[in-house]
């Protein structure tokens, strides 16, 4: 983005009524052009938003971080530069670089990083918060010739590694990628000592420019995709297993196939990390079964599910696989060699991310791996990745356990022995609660989404309360599956947000929920900010079994009709804490 | 309008809020309110990317209109990718 579109996008106005969106932009440099481009990719990544940039004192980072903590802002973008860790590491302080000066600054840094580190955790508990560490390259202080790596600057290095590996850690605060950024800005070109010098903004235009596109990005924090559709033949593995053998197809350097190999090795690591890895493949399916037996598949079969193997259409297959794993085809990515596999799965599915695997190009290869690694990066693994899968499957052997036709029956509840265990407290760091909001449809109260920001200020409100419900039962755990958000008022709750995942219906979690959310607050009467929308017809259904018809806008509901009207819960429910 | 003032006016209009299109003809520090400091490293900014040069720290104090701005670009050197072709 050049300076003039940056500017040019600032003027152009919202609608009134559209939320505000305040960022506070920490930096000891003037913030001139950095803000001006914060605000526009901001803007890009928030486009339903107001965006507001507030900016602090020159030439005090430490300060700028304190009055952070009390400012009215919803994210903070935090930028340290070696100046900031001692001025004497930029060009308009004169403070010495002798060498008997080195070891003071070398002491002075590690002070530094130590105070600006407890900040920036401190920030994080309230607000997203993105850090950019060191991205200017280190005056030439010490004695040492530039082509060589000289005591000072690694150790001034490694203090800047240490702040950052702590930071990464926390989990409130997200860390822009050096390796990123030194890809979409070259170090040589960031530095613009006449700027620095002439106005106190030491960043060329190109480089503020990538540096504020990392930072919105990071603050809007995209969701990832939740599952990955693979072909196999030339995909999975090199060779088309119907034509040259089970024992023939490879994935090693050996055979010149370790690009499948690597791709193996990606969806490996995915399905680990919670993502869902199904196959959609036109082939033999004895065949298959067979070649997923090889020894040294990189790619367990058990961690792949469900597994589509016919001659009929890709899209047949993916659609069979969207139904499986109950997710939007918009959270899902098919990879396969086959253009046309690609075309005719995109043209059923419009919102699934298609992407080609290349066969015959090692260096495509590897941006695919970097690609899907961008589609599905999170920044923590939960509890709720590590039984995704078996959760899923559990769903699966449990709907075909159930009767098929009419209501549920009795015995099938009972006999399921399910557990629902609802916390209470109002913990704004569970990513899992804001992604059950800001992803779930169908059993969804109003089809309202929060920000990261606007939820940490809904939760900070003394009256609001958060349950967060998960379940288990025998045919294994589904996790955190439900999300009540609401405010006390006396003997009355107001119910803003209740969504529930679709794994979790029939098994009566939302009557559960229901009953235990009046005894908990002592409520007689329970609001609900009730809204329909084209997609939660299921929630619309639970209603209108305890109304007597579907509610069309925002209504109560007494805490005997609750009763009344529910029918037996056969859940064992309890609470748990963080603790 | 040729395109040099076209180009310098979009960055007259990016770098000063509020500016309008027909005043940026006789616009100028004294003129202008909203012509502060900001503003002039804003256009100086915007003039160096729009036009790919580097404007001397001699001529920056004497920049201070529309008109001098102007006649310090048409005065500049054609660049080679300018001329060429």
């Amino acid at each position: 983005m050049k300076l003039v579109e940056a500017l040019e996008a600032l003027e152009q106005n919202l609608q009134a009524q559209s939320p505000l969106l305040k960022v506070q932009l920490a930096c000891g440099f003037t913030p001139l052009h950095l803000s001006t481009f914060l605000n526009a990719h901001l803007r890009i990544q928030f486009p339903e938003h107001h965006v507001e940039i507030a900016a602090g004192l020159f030439g005090d980072l430490a300060g700028n971080l304190e009055r952070a903590q009390s400012a009215d802002a919803d994210a903070v973008a935090a930028v340290i530069e070696w100046q900031d860790l001692d001025p004497r590491l930029g060009v308009r302080a004169l403070g010495g670089w002798a060498p008997r000066h080195l070891a003071d600054i070398n002491r002075n840094v590690r002070d530094q990083a130590l105070r600006l580190g407890d900040l920036l955790e401190k920030i994080s508990r309230s607000r997203t918060i993105a850090v950019a560490l060191p991205t200017l390259p280190l005056p030439p202080v010490a004695f040492t010739p530039g082509w060589q790596a000289g005591a000072f600057e690694s150790g001034i290095q490694e203090a800047a590694a240490e702040l950052g590996a702590r930071l990464a850690g926390s989990p409130g605060i997200r860390m822009a990628s050096a390796q990123r950024l030194d890809r979409i800005s070259p170090p040589p070109a960031r530095f613009d000592v006449r700027s620095d010098l002439a106005a106190g903004f030491p960043y060329s235009l190109a480089h503020a420019d990538a540096l504020a596109g990392l930072l919105a990005r990071i603050i809007r924090n995209p969701s990832p995709k939740k599952g990955l559709i693979t072909d196999l033949d030339d995909t999975l593995w090199l060779g088309i297993v119907g034509d040259v053998g089970v024992e023939n197809i490879a994935w090693d350097l050996d055979h010149h196939a370790q690009r499948h190999g690597l791709y193996q090795q990606m969806l490996a690591s995915l399905a680990e990390s919670g993502v869902l890895i199904a196959v959609a493949s036109k082939n033999d399916q004895a065949l298959v079964e067979e070649a997923f037996q090889r020894r040294g598949l990189v790619l367990p079969r058990e961690r792949v599910f469900p597994v589509e193997v016919h001659w009929n259409a890709k899209s047949e297959s993916v659609a069979r696989i969207l139904q499986a794993w109950n997710v939007g085809a918009d959270s899902v990515v098919f990879v396969d060699d086959s253009a046309l596999d690609l075309a005719e799965v995109k043209a059923a599915h419009p919102s699934i991310e298609c992407l080609l695997f290349p066969r015959d190009d090692d260096k495509a290869a590897y941006q695919l791996l970097e690609d899907l690694r961008d589609l599905f990066g999170k920044q923590a693994l939960s509890d709720e990745d590590a039984i995704r899968l078996d959760s899923i499957r559990a769903a699966h052997v449990a709907a075909e356990s159930a009767p098929s036709g009419g209501s549920t029956p009795e015995r099938f509840l009972q006999e399921a022995a399910g557990k629902l265990t609802l916390n209470f407290e109002k913990n704004s760091a569970d990513s899992r609660a804001l992604e059950l909001i800001n992803k779930t449809n169908q059993f969804n109260l109003n089809g309202k989404r929060h920000t990261e920001a606007s939820w940490k200020r809904y939760l900070s409100d003394p009256d609001a309360f958060l349950a967060v419900a998960s379940y288990e039962d025998r045919f294994g755990p589904l996790g955190k599956i439900a999300v009540i958000a609401g405010r006390r008022d006396g003997r009355r709750i107001t119910v803003d947000q209740w969504v529930m995942s679709c794994r979790a219906f029939s098994r009566r979690i939302e009557h559960g929920c229901l009953l235990r959310l009046f005894e908990k607050f002592g409520a007689d009467e329970a609001a609900f900010d009730f809204s329909p929308t084209p997609r939660n017809g299921p929630l619309q259904t639970f209603f209108a079994g305890l109304l007597g018809s579907t509610p069309e806008r925002p209504f109560s509901l007494r805490r005997e009709q609750a009763n009344e009207k529910s029918p037996r819960v056969y859940l064992e429910i309890r609470e748990s804490s963080d603790e | 309008m040729n395109d040099v003032q076209a180009r310098l006016s979009r960055c007259f209009l990016a770098a000063i809020p509020g500016l309008n299109r027909d005043e940026i003809a006789n616009a100028s520090v004294q003129t202008v309110e909203k012509w502060d400091s900001v503003a002039s490293v804003t256009l100086i900014a915007l003039i160096e990317e729009e036009f790919g040069i580097q404007i001397d720290l001699e001529a920056l104090d004497r920049l201070d209109s529309y008109r001098t701005i102007l006649d310090y670009l048409n005065a500049l050197p054609p660049r080679r990718e300018d001329s060429a072709g």
